[in-house]
């Protein structure tokens, strides 16, 4: 379908200059907008891909949940919140280091058909089947994990901790 | 049923890649950091929900439920990340991770 390429390329586009973008101004709220963006960019892809559950998941989690988490990070640590970063240069050797691992990606992808693919569609009810039966284990560890995660943030933001 | 091509998505992915290596790389604020490492991690999840729409079944299904486990440790990972924003802006009144030299906070 020629839409669906269109919308691709669109949305793949606006992906990549907001991550960019996100990088390099130097008000740290205004990189946080275009994170955002990012985040609601790459939710809409994942509609396109027919994958509505994780599309929703990525709006929640990281356009609302990892974003507010940003903006906390932000107010707590700056007396003013509107104020610019110093400048930091952008040295060759990062750049070049990104651009030789873009250009030896993309020569692997090169290696695969550009014919298009078809993306099959799935039941949501199946995919809760999946998830709660047969990787039932990894939820389960992942839940583990994230208790882990928040006793260690607390532990590491507590008063009177040497 | 949609038809897309695979290079795209690969191609797509392999630019963020680049993006998140260049920002861990070049900066040094902590929260820009943390950014740089959630963009990476966007591109690995992006690649795990196109193959498992292109596989289809129960691998495909199986390639979403882990983007789905991968979303939750990356939420994860930024809460542990900005308790230590927290700690670091504490102990040294910075979120320079240049400064950042001693290993105790």
């Amino acid at each position: 379908m020629i839409l669906e390429e269109l919308a691709f390329v669109f949305l793949a586009g606006i992906a990549v200059v907001t991550a960019v973008l996100s990088l390099l101004v130097r008000e740290l709220v205004h990189t946080i907008l275009w994170i955002a963006i990012f985040f609601v960019d790459l939710s809409a892809i994942y509609f396109l891909l027919e994958a509505p559950f994780l599309g929703v998941l990525q709006l929640g989690v990281y356009a609302g949940a990892v974003t507010v988490l940003l903006l906390f990070g932000i107010m707590v640590t700056r007396k003013r919140i509107f104020s610019r970063e110093a400048a930091t240069g952008i040295g060759a050797v990062p750049v070049g280091l990104a651009l030789v691992t873009f250009i030896f990606l993309i020569a692997a992808v090169g290696e695969f058909s550009s014919a298009p693919g078809t993306i099959h569609s799935y039941n949501p009810s199946d995919l809760s089947q999946n998830l709660f039966n047969v990787n039932g284990p990894w939820l389960l560890l992942l839940g583990l994990i994230m208790l882990g995660a928040v006793g260690g943030a607390i532990y590491l933001v507590r008063e009177g901790r040497e | 049923m949609t038809d897309l091509s695979v290079v795209g998505f690969l191609g797509l992915s392999s630019a963020l890649l680049a993006v998140g290596i260049f920002g861990v790389l070049t900066r040094r604020n902590f929260i820009l950091l943390l950014i740089s490492i959630e963009i990476a991690m966007n591109a690995a999840i992006l690649n795990f929900v196109y193959f498992a729409g292109f596989l289809g079944g129960t691998s495909g299904l199986t390639g979403q439920a882990i983007a789905v486990v991968l979303i939750g440790f990356a939420a994860t990972e930024v809460a542990v990340g900005l308790g230590i924003v927290l700690a670091l802006n504490r102990a040294k009144g910075t979120i320079n991770v240049a400064q950042a030299t001693e290993l105790r906070l």
